[in-house]
Parts: structure tokens; sequence; C-alpha cells
């Protein structure tokens, strides 16, 4: 009967498989005009004169304009700035005036009719540069001597931020039996939706109304940031709709210049204005991801026993502030730095770093992947010192059972980690893989000269964010809160329509949140509708990232259910001409008590209740309650994922035998859509591992510009990933939920990188920074046998 | 961006050069000109114009070419710079020349550096590199059209 907890499939699909979902390119509206952007061909250069009129003069054109004409808007808002600490906050303008810092910068806009005309009139605006040296590294940005990219920030400094005690974790460092120092680089990655961003705005002069269609995975918040913080008017003369949207990843959580530019747009030239990206401008005007220089220094006892773990990192932040750029590597990286494991003294230091390259932001995992690949490499680092086998030096650490709310020694800043059972995924992932079996697989094979490796990643991670009291301005620096809504209502007929302030883009939410209707109100889940993504008819709301529309945004959706429930147990026993405190809510009815024959229906409950001609005294008409759910803590997925790889000698290349992903989501809604979460992560995890790397040249041209450059995962590569999970309830929230949308890329990237260390381990390699090309590989294959012999 | 390639002239190694020294022979050859005009009050030094119709790169570019270090007949370098396609790129190409007497052919050798910016710097190189490969064999392709006695050439990349 239940549905909750069954793979049911998604009610999404026919839409999407049939065609009928609209996507923003499917979008046409009467009397609609194109518009193409021109980018900055440098890295760092003076704008010093743009000239518009050949551009202007061609037919079809209808408009042409520069950063001087919204010189009168303000740079986009950074809203989320490293807690505590000062930033020096730089932000991109609409469009550039005096002066780029990236390649792709926009600097002009040309309106036309069509948008080939439109792309081919940019070419003829001619533009003079004043070009300036440029820096692409993090580190090399803040050494003396490195281009300056803006005035208030001196050595190219964001922020420098730090959590934990600096102090205790020297002491701890100094008194350790063994020291484990480390540079790990975790290289920029592009976040590749498949499908790019784009807009349409309109702007109705009658109303002074605008409606901004965009592919953004948190409509409210782009209302909120381009009417309160760039056009300075009320949020009531925009409705934001975000259309069906082809994977985000993160990337399109952002407020972005073209969004605020094209609205913009549509006023001044009074028609309906669309843009729509490029593969190659996506590729260096969306945001990037990681991009981390770090040193790490890990102490522990000859027993295994971690006690100490400094950390310090460059996070290279681009060249100007995407939207909530610099949380990302501060509280949602360092602060996660624990891991699954008891470490007694953490420090963290982050730089935060202007360069001269594309923004980077949260990108699926959002600074949890960066922090787990220092800690699990850090462990495997540490079992290689001291000859232990890893399994034993994770066990040796891991927070126990016992041990929950566990406080990670201050530096979660109040919240501690909700419930866990760490050495139970381990054990099953172990048992999966048959891994005793497998090392004595692995030393025969060393004896045969092959190179098999096997990586465990025992990872923790962060969802559901955020208690607003500890993320908001007091707390962390996010400049909002961090609650979700929910609106729940039974119609007439019985019929239920939800509306959520969260927003799907492919993680199934019309599916899942029915599911859960349909179990607590009982009745079929084809009688729910969920709607979403227009910010007419959805209560405000936050949006989705972070993990957060279950733990967060279902929660609020469970809430109101509740209330619906209580409400429809005084209407049904006013029908039934009973107590109040004698009826009960069960399998869809209201009944007495130890009656069961005795009952209403919500459906003829939701009838009473519209039509309201015979309630109780007191009671307003209709089933429909509201809730702001906000969260007392955030929520903390585990798990264990373990990783096969065997590596042919002679080419350098890595196969992946076989992965094991053991994961601890808390109550699962939908396992069906939770596998799919963990596939889809993984693979992106298992890309920045092997693959996928941005790369920019010495002059800031980002060479990876395009798919045949940029190594994306292909299906092909990767092994049938085995799949199980073990469920520990979250204490946190009535429904046990934790989150799955990034557990898969926060554990996969350290799991194959130990593997294929773990395979090379015998050439006395103890590190490889990634992406762990064939090239990289055989290169360290061919010096040892050239060095050996 | 490193660039390279070579190409078989059946022709003495004077008259190579000699062809590849003339500014009528080089506008001539160069694919997809427009304009191909000296530069005032410079020597080997030309203000140009193209038209591209190589895939990825296809487009008008404009910009100048610069002759220098001439040491005939084996060596000389081309200084380039234009824009195009939102693109800037410069460059420096050294083009040497060798006789093989045994095959009776002068065998030509391009080495380019490269650098490109903007949207030309994203699109792959190995976009680029086929695109500057079949460039630069069109371009020694209609030189060699111009030999004395033509229809001797060869090929090579």
């Amino acid at each position: 009967m239940a549905v909750v907890g069954t793979p049911v499939k998604r009610t999404e699909d026919p839409r999407l498989i049939t065609g009928e979902a609209k996507y923003l390119e499917d979008i046409h509206l009467p009397g609609m005009v194109h518009a193409a952007i021109l980018r900055s061909p440098h890295a760092h250069a003076r704008i010093t004169s743009i000239n518009t009129a050949k551009a202007a003069a061609q037919p079809g054109v209808l408009a042409v304009f520069t950063g001087q004409d919204f010189a009168d808007l303000p740079a986009l808002p950074c809203a989320w700035q490293a807690g505590g600490v000062t930033n020096h906050v730089n932000t991109p303008r609409v469009l550039e005036i005096d002066k780029v810092t990236f390649t792709g910068a926009g600097i002009a806009v040309v309106i036309a009719e069509n948008r080939y005309i439109a792309e081919d009139a940019i070419q003829l605006i001619e533009v003079d540069y004043e070009v300036l040296p440029a820096v692409v590294d993090a580190e090399k940005a803040t050494q003396p001597g490195a281009p300056q990219l803006h005035e208030n920030a001196p050595d190219n400094i964001v922020m420098e931020w730090e959590c934990g005690s600096a102090d205790g974790t020297a002491q701890a460092l100094q008194a350790a039996d063994v020291v484990v120092r480390q540079r790990l680089v975790n290289q920029r990655l592009i976040p590749t939706s498949m499908e790019p961003r784009g807009t349409i705005a309109q702007f109705l002069p009658a109303t002074g109304e605008f409606t901004v269609w965009v592919t953004s995975q948190a409509p409210h918040v782009m209302r909120l940031l381009m009417t309160a913080f760039v056009f300075g008017i009320p949020e009531t003369k925009m409705r934001v709709i975000s259309p069906q949207i082809g994977g985000g990843f993160g990337a399109k959580i952002f407020l972005y210049p073209e969004y605020c530019l094209i609205a913009a747009l549509s006023k001044k030239i009074g028609r309906p204005v669309k843009w729509m990206e490029s593969r190659s401008e996506n590729y260096v005007a969306t945001t990037h991801g990681r991009d981390h220089i770090t040193e790490i220094e890990v102490g522990a006892k000859q027993d295994g026993t971690i006690t100490a773990l400094k950390v310090h990192t460059y996070a290279n932040l681009g060249g100007v502030l995407s939207t909530i750029a610099p949380g990302i590597p501060t509280t949602l990286y360092g602060r996660m730095l624990s891991g699954a494991y008891k470490i007694p003294h953490i420090y963290c230091h982050v730089s935060g770093v202007y360069t001269n390259t594309g923004m980077v932001d949260a990108y699926r995992g959002a600074g949890r992947p960066e922090a787990t690949y220092v800690v699990e490499r850090a462990v495997d680092l540490v079992a290689h010192k001291l000859g232990m086998d890893p399994v034993a030096v994770r066990r040796k650490n891991f927070v126990q059972p016992n041990d929950f709310p566990y406080d990670p020694v201050g530096i979660l800043n109040g919240l501690k980690y909700d419930s866990g059972d760490y050495d139970k995924t381990l054990d099953r992932a172990l048992e999966m893989v048959g891994y005793d079996r497998l090392r004595q697989e692995q030393a025969q094979a060393r004896q045969q000269g092959r190179y098999l490796g096997i990586g465990l990643s025992s990872y923790i991670e962060i969802c559901g964010v955020a208690p607003s009291a500890w993320i908001g301005l007091k707390g962390e620096g996010w400049g909002a809160g961090l609650w979700e809504s929910a609106n729940v209502r039974v119609h007439l007929t019985g019929k239920v329509v939800v509306t959520t302030g969260s927003q799907s883009h492919g993680q199934g939410h019309e599916t899942s949140v029915a599911q859960v209707v349909a179990d607590e109100l009982g009745m079929p889940m084809s009688d729910v509708i969920v709607q979403h993504s227009d910010t007419l008819g959805t209560p405000f709301g936050y949006g989705t990232y972070g993990s957060r529309s279950t733990a967060v945004g279902t929660v609020a959706v469970h809430r109101s259910l509740q209330r619906i429930k209580d409400k429809a147990k005084l209407i049904g026993a006013h029908m039934l001409e009973a107590a109040p405190e004698d009826v009960v809510y069960e399998d869809g009815k209201v009944h007495v008590k130890g009656s069961p024959d005795q009952a209403k229906t919500i459906q003829e409950i939701a009838g009473a209740a519209a039509l309201a001609y015979d309630l109780p005294a007191g009671v307003e008409p209709f089933l429909d309650d509201t809730s702001y759910y906000d969260p007392p803590n955030c929520t903390y997925p585990f798990g264990t994922h373990i990783c096969v790889v065997e590596i042919d000698p002679e080419t350098g290349q890595i196969d992946i035998k076989r992965y094991i992903a053991v994961d601890d989501v808390g109550k699962v809604i939908n396992p069906m859509i939770v596998d799919g979460q963990v596939h889809g992560g993984i693979a992106q995890g298992v890309g920045q591992a092997l693959w996928e790397s941005a790369v920019y040249d010495d002059n800031g041209q980002l060479v990876s510009g395009s798919l045949l450059d940029y190594a994306l995962p292909r299906a092909d590569l990767l092994p049938s990933f085995e799949l199980d999970r073990t469920e520990t309830p979250s204490p946190v929230n009535p429904m046990g939920v934790k989150g799955a949308g990034e557990t898969g890329t926060i554990a996969a990237t350290p799991a194959v990188v130990n593997a294929v260390v773990d395979a090379l381990s015998p050439l006395g390699v103890t590190h490889i920074d990634m992406p762990l090309t064939p090239r990289k590989i055989w290169q360290i294959i061919d010096a040892h046998s050239n060095g050996g012999d | 961006m490193n660039l390279s390639g070579t190409y078989t002239f059946d022709a003495d190694q004077d008259i190579v050069w000699g062809l590849l020294m003339d500014p009528d022979v080089i506008a001539r050859a160069m694919p997809g000109v427009d304009a191909f005009v000296p530069i005032e009050n410079e020597t080997d030094a030309w203000n140009a114009k193209a038209k591209i119709n190589v895939a990825a790169v296809s487009g008008s570019y404009i910009g100048t070419i610069r002759m220098s270090e001439q040491q005939p007949p084996s060596q000389y370098r081309l200084t380039v710079n234009g824009e195009g396609q939102q693109s800037i790129i410069g460059g420096t190409v050294v083009i040497q020349l060798s006789y093989d007497a045994d095959e009776g052919v002068t065998l030509l050798t391009w080495d380019a550096e490269a650098n490109i910016s903007g949207k030309l710097a994203r699109i792959g190189q190995r976009v680029i590199k086929a695109a500057a490969n079949m460039m630069s064999n069109r371009f020694f392709g209609n030189v060699a059209q111009q030999l004395p006695s033509s229809e001797q050439t060869q090929e090579q990349s």
C-alpha cells in the first residue's frame, strides 16, 4: 500500500521522453527578438574604445549596447561572503565598462530580428583593448609582482578564512609519531549540463511588470536578487519562471549578468528578448568548480590514530565573484575536514584568490568533494606511511554510533553530525567487493607484474542546508535564510496540489513529493500534482542545491500534511458527530477510534471543507496549509565506496574493474531515484579523477574550451556500478531523511585516486594529481622501469 | 600553440625563393584573400584581409603580415597579427628551404608559434592544427601553381 520506499516510476518522464516538455529554447513569444553577446578575447585588459556603428547599421539589427548604457545599474550582488572575515568583493557588471578580468566577460550586446543576424553583427563591433599581464594560478596570483586584478584586493586576495585551532594543531603535529605532508591539486572542472543557460524577458509597460523565463535552480532567489539588488524595484514587479531545465549541477543557482541584461533590454527595446548560450559561451561564461591548491600535514600515532590535520588551501575564485563563491571553499569545505573521523586537532586556512579565469562557484558537492578528497587522501597517506591497511586506519578513527550527535572539535561552528554507523557501510562494501580475497589477488597480480589497485572512500557529507540562524549573516555569512516552503491544497474533489519553493531540474521531485503525500493522506499518487519553478503560484523558497529539497523542502510538505490531517479530523469528527479527540486519520479516512466503519474519506471531508455549509464552529473553509520549515541542523549522509582498478603498463590506461557504493542517505523515499542520483554522481566523480580538467594557458585563454578538449565521462568508460544502502534515519527531521543528490560525486573521486595510487604503490608512488590520464600514468611507470633497471 | 608542416616543390631552390619573396605571388596564393596592400613607410609589410572558409575557423580576418630576417635562399620569418571571429591571432612563422639534389626537389618546412585569444582559442587544438595544415597546403599549393612548369608538386603535412 505504502509507496514511500518503493521504486515508483517518475511521473516526469513521459513528457520528457516524448518531447512534450518545454525547455527555454522551445519558448517562442510573438515579436520576440534575439541577443548575442560580444565577449572579451583577453583575460585581462582595459577597454579603451568600442565602436558599434557598423554592427548597428546591419539590416535586421535593432540596437547595440555597451556597458556604458547600463552604467546606472550596480554590479551584481555577492550573496554569500565568507563568514566572520573581510571579503574584498568584486562582482560582474551587466556588461563590463572599463576593464575585463577574464576571457569571456561580456562587453557589448546586439539585439536583432534573429540569432544569426545578431551573431554576425557582434563580429562587426570594433573594440580597442589595452592588454594587461594575466595570472591564472591562485598561488602565483598572491605572490609579489603578480598582476593585480582589483584595486580593493591587494595581492588578489578575496578573503583569508580559517577554522579550528592553529596552536592546538601545531602542537599535536609536533607530538605526533609520524607526520605526512602532501600537496594536493583539486583541478578546475566545468559543470557541463546538457542544456546551457538562457533567458527570455518580457516587459509590459502598462503594468510595469517583467516576466522572466530563466534556466534557474532557484527562481525565487533570481527574482529577489534582480529586483532588490540590481533593478531596485519591488519583487512584485517581476515574475520568474524556470521552464523545464536540462541539468544544472549548481551552475544554474547563480544570478548571472546575462539575466539582468536581457531583462533590462526587454524594457529598453519594448519587445521580448531571448538569449541562449552556446556551448562555447557556456564554457567561459558559466561558473566552473573546484580549483584548489592545498598543502596538508597530517599527524598520527604508530597505531594509526590520526591526531592532527592542518590544511592550507588557495581557492581560485576567478576574475570576479559569482553569487555564492566565497561560501563554498569556506563553510562547505573547511567545516567538513573531519570527515568520518574523530580528529582531535584540525586547523584550516583558506585563501580565496582572484585570477584571470572564469568565475568559480558551487559545482555538485560544492566544497564537500574538495574536503572529502583531502580527508580520504590523508587517511591513505597515513596508512601507507605506517604500512597499515587503509581499512584498519579508517576503522581506528571512525566516529562511533554512540558518539552521535558528534561535534567535530568545533569546526562545524556549533552544528553536530546527526547520526551514523560508519562501520556498517564499510563492512557491507568490503563484503560486496570480497576485500580479503581481493588483497590476495592483488599480491599475486603484483608478482606477475600487474598493477591492480583497491581504493576506499569512507565519506560523510552535509545535506539539507541549512538552519538560517547558523548559515545566515550572524554565522556563516549567507545573506538570506535557508528554510524552505510548501503549500498543500486539497481541492473540492479531493485532488491535491502541492506547491514548493524548491525547484526540480532532474531530481524527480514531482514523483518523490507525491509519494509522501499519497502515503500521508492515504490516496493514490495520481491524485497529487506537484507544482514548482514559477514565482507566481508558489510560496517564496530558496530553490534546489545542497541536497536540500528533500531534507528541507519535503519536510515542509510533510509538516503541512500533518496540519491538513489535523483539520480533516476536526471536520471529519463533526461530520461523524463525534468528538475530535475520539477520531483518528488512517488510510485516507477519518474514523471513530475502534470503529473503522464509522468513517469519512478525505475526499468527502475535502468536499465538505470547500462547500463549507456545515463546518464546526470556528473552523475556516478549505483544506489548505502553508509551511516554512527552517531545519534545526543539517543532515549528514555517509557511506563507503570502493573502486578496483587495473592499469595497463604498456599504455597507462586505467580500467575500472569494479565500483561498489554503499551509501546511507537516511530514509529513502524512492530508491530508483536515489540510485539514479548515485549513478550520475559517481560518473562525475570518476570524471574528475580520470579525465576532466579545465585548462587555462598563461595568457588566460581557456584551451579546454570545447567538448573536443574537455573530456567528459562516457558510459562506455564506466563499469556497471554495484550499489547498496544502509538506512540510518536522521533525527533532525520527522521524516528521517538526509539527502542523496551529491553523495556520488563526493565519494567517487578519492576512491578512484586511492585505487590508482594503491595500484602503483609498489613503484613508490604515494600521490598523483588529477586527472589521472594515461599519459601521466604511463610516464610514472616508464620513469620507474627506466630508473629501476 | 606550436604548429608546423612541410611542403615539397618540384623546382630549384632559387626559383621557389623568388616566388615566396614576390608580393604578387603571395597575394594570389593566400586563400580567400580580399586585399594585400603594402604598408606605407615600411618595407616587406602588408595589410591583409581574407575570408577563410575552413570549418570552425571560417570568417573574415584583417591584419598585418611582416617579412623579416631574410637569408636568401634558405630562411625567412613572417610575423602575423590579425583579428576576426571575436579572436586575436598573433604569431611568427619561420620558413626554411633546402634543396634535395637526389630528388631534385626543394623542401620547405615551416614552424609557427601562434598566440590565439578569444573564441578561436577555445574551439579545439586538433581543429586549429588541422585547419592550419589545410590552409598552409593551399597556400604553398597555390605558390607551386605559379612555378614556370607547374603540375609537379606534392603535398605533405
